[in-house]
């Protein structure tokens, strides 16, 4: 299936009504969604995501683009679930103990959704048992944000948790982590910004990092 | 020997002043709660009482004791807005500012954060019916005058007008939620601007009021916003210019019609892309000069760059260099941006953001007895700056 150029365009523009249109006709006609997904979609949000690391696109428009993709991906959840479409992994994220902050958060929740993993999305001010909970949900990789200085350390327990369980990958990011303190906790990864924690998550999976 | 006062003007005309300015102590700029008690027994002075006078309600600050700022030889004494139209939560431990914004406090009220966004649900049609702020309560600048008075008459230090704490931009994303906010300004342009154009009305009202009191006093006044997150900005030059710069510059030219006052901008972040557009927004000092972010690692070439047109506020990391570094790591520092930025005056030294309770108090010490020592003469640190590895390079080398 060839990518649809109409669609892809519409997501990385952020034109919401044009995806809906475009995602309901193509249900409408049968047409294959896993490769709508696969082929347009996912690709459409990682060049909106390269463009935002590049310093093409900023946050608005980022966000109005995942709007835009969120529009499309309503229709075709429900479908894809009954068809038996696996996500990639499933993964969990939560901004740790004391830390409050959540848009860095949202926007890696947001990036990992629209490249084809099954987010839980903890929420803020998460403790180790709300990681443990979600673990045992399913969750295959542990996402963890911190703002502040002040908060990331709290991060150190959650990494320690799962350290001995090698199922259990820990990606970290946030404004004040560096890949030093990321190695220093024994994290498996470190994202640099939303677009690079998709890298980070594919990696400690073990999956090849997607050629930009 | 040149006063606080004399040096600040010497330094705003780009002028090498005797001493360099040495601030601390505002909004954006003081010390933790947590942290001033720990420098108050590690100092083991009795004279610091200040630890629950809080300046900045979100971040629990203190308004810092007079002992202490003479102490550090602070050259800089702030005028204090006081909190007004704020009522407290009684579902959690919290408050909801003049704004309407609900904050809640994390535990045993280490600090607040943002907790709702009252106009999420707003129209372009009933923005207008939302509970605004008066700007004419008495309450909010109330004293301020004869402070401002006694300190400009008995003292020599330089007066400043510290925050409002709120800004076209930053109210408007803690009013509306940041992420519904930043898609207004792409998809819903009109709404956008109406509300910023309130908010903006609201803030030249209580500006004018705030300067009436205070105006004759004051040498400068202190705004905030932000702008930019730690490797980039938060919105596009293009959509800045187009929705923000406008109204932003529309307040500074209020601001300056009624006071002689230099404007000092708050931004933190990775705002170097803007500087241009700073200066055209009538900006004199920029703050906090974030020097851990992208683009502002390197204060020479920010100082060659805009020198001579733009003063510095700031440029002491908070994220990486106070927490972290040693004694020797955090002179090579305060030698390296005292020499980058101090150089025929424009900079006035200050951290680049709140003191935090990971910040040893040691090292608040050191920054400002090193700060003062280095001061004096900025030209002769060059022999200093050319041995050793700057902090953040060696940071990077670590990597």
């Amino acid at each position: 299936m060839a990518i649809n150029d109409e669609l892809y365009d519409a997501i990385v523009f952020g034109e919401r009504d044009d995806v809906v249109e475009i995602v309901q006709e193509a249900v409408d006609h049968g047409e294959d969604i896993v490769e709508l997904l696969n082929v347009t979609m996912i690709p459409a949000l990682r060049e909106v995501g390269k463009q935002f690391s590049s310093g093409e696109v900023f946050v608005p428009e980022m966000l109005v683009s995942a709007r835009a993709m969120q529009g499309g991906i309503d229709i075709i959840e429900p479908l894809l679930a009954r068809s038996g479409h696996q996500p990639i992994a499933k993964i969990c994220i939560g901004s740790v103990a004391g830390d409050l902050h959540d848009i860095g958060k949202n926007l890696v929740a947001i990036m990992l959704k629209g490249s084809g993993f099954e987010v839980d999305d903890l929420g803020v001010d998460c403790r180790i048992d709300d990681f443990e909970a979600a673990v045992q949900r399913g969750a295959q990789v542990v996402c963890l944000s911190a703002l502040l200085s002040t908060t990331r350390d709290a991060m150190r327990p959650v990494a320690e948790h799962f350290r001995s369980r090698n199922e259990v990958k820990v990606v970290v990011g946030g404004a004040v982590i560096t890949q030093e303190f990321a190695d220093d906790i024994g994290a498996d990864g470190f994202g640099f910004d939303a677009s690079d924690a998709v890298r980070a998550v594919r990696e400690s999976l073990g999956l090849a990092a997607i050629a930009a | 020997m040149m006063t606080p006062r004399e040096c600040f003007h010497a330094a705003m005309n780009h002028e090498q002043p005797d001493r360099l300015l040495i601030d601390m102590g505002k909004h954006i700029g003081s010390i933790h709660r947590h942290a001033y008690v720990r420098l108050k027994n590690y100092l083991g002075d009795a004279s610091m009482v200040n630890e629950n006078n809080i300046l900045d309600r979100m971040a629990q600050t203190v308004v810092p004791d007079e002992s202490l700022l003479q102490r550090l030889d602070i050259d800089f004494r702030w005028i204090v807005p006081h909190w007004v139209q704020v009522t407290e939560r009684d579902d959690v431990p919290g408050y909801i500012d003049m704004w309407g914004v609900p904050y809640k406090a994390r535990e045993d009220w280490d600090h607040c954060v943002v907790d709702g966004s009252p106009l999420r649900q707003a129209t372009l049609e009933n923005i207008d019916d939302f509970q605004w702020p008066d700007p004419r309560d008495p309450e909010q600048f109330k004293g301020l005058r004869e402070t401002a008075k006694r300190l400009f008459e008995d003292t020599d230090y330089v007066i400043g007008a510290d925050a409002i704490k709120a800004g076209v931009l930053m109210n408007s994303l803690q009013m509306r939620g940041y992420d519904q906010f930043f898609m207004d300004l792409v998809i819903d342009k009109p709404f956008a601007a109406a509300l910023m154009d309130k908010i903006l009305w609201t803030l030249k009202e209580m500006w004018s009021r705030y300067l009436d009191a205070v105006g004759p006093y004051v040498q400068l006044v202190y705004l905030t916003d932000d702008l930019g997150s730690q490797t980039s900005l938060l919105i596009s030059p293009r959509l800045f210019r187009e929705m923000i710069m406008p109204r932003m510059k529309e307040l500074h030219d209020h601001i300056k019609g009624l006071a002689d006052v230099k404007l000092m901008f708050h931004t933190d972040g990775a705002v170097l892309p803007l500087i241009d557009d700073f200066l055209e927004m009538n900006v004199d000092i920029l703050n906090p000069v974030q020097t851990s972010v992208t683009g502002l690692e390197d204060t020479f070439a920010l100082k060659e760059s805009f020198g001579d047109r733009l003063c510095f506020h700031g440029a002491i990391d908070v994220q990486q260099l106070l927490p972290n570094a040693s004694t020797e790591q955090l002179e090579h520092e305060i030698a390296l941006r005292i020499y980058d930025l101090g150089r025929n005056g424009g900079y006035i030294l200050a951290p680049c953001h709140n003191i935090g309770h990971d910040i040893p108090p040691q090292n608040v010490i050191t920054l400002f007895e090193k700060a003062r020592e280095f001061g004096r003469d900025p030209a002769a640190l060059k022999k200093i700056v050319a041995t050793g590895t700057p902090y953040f390079d060696r940071h990077r080398a670590d990597d």
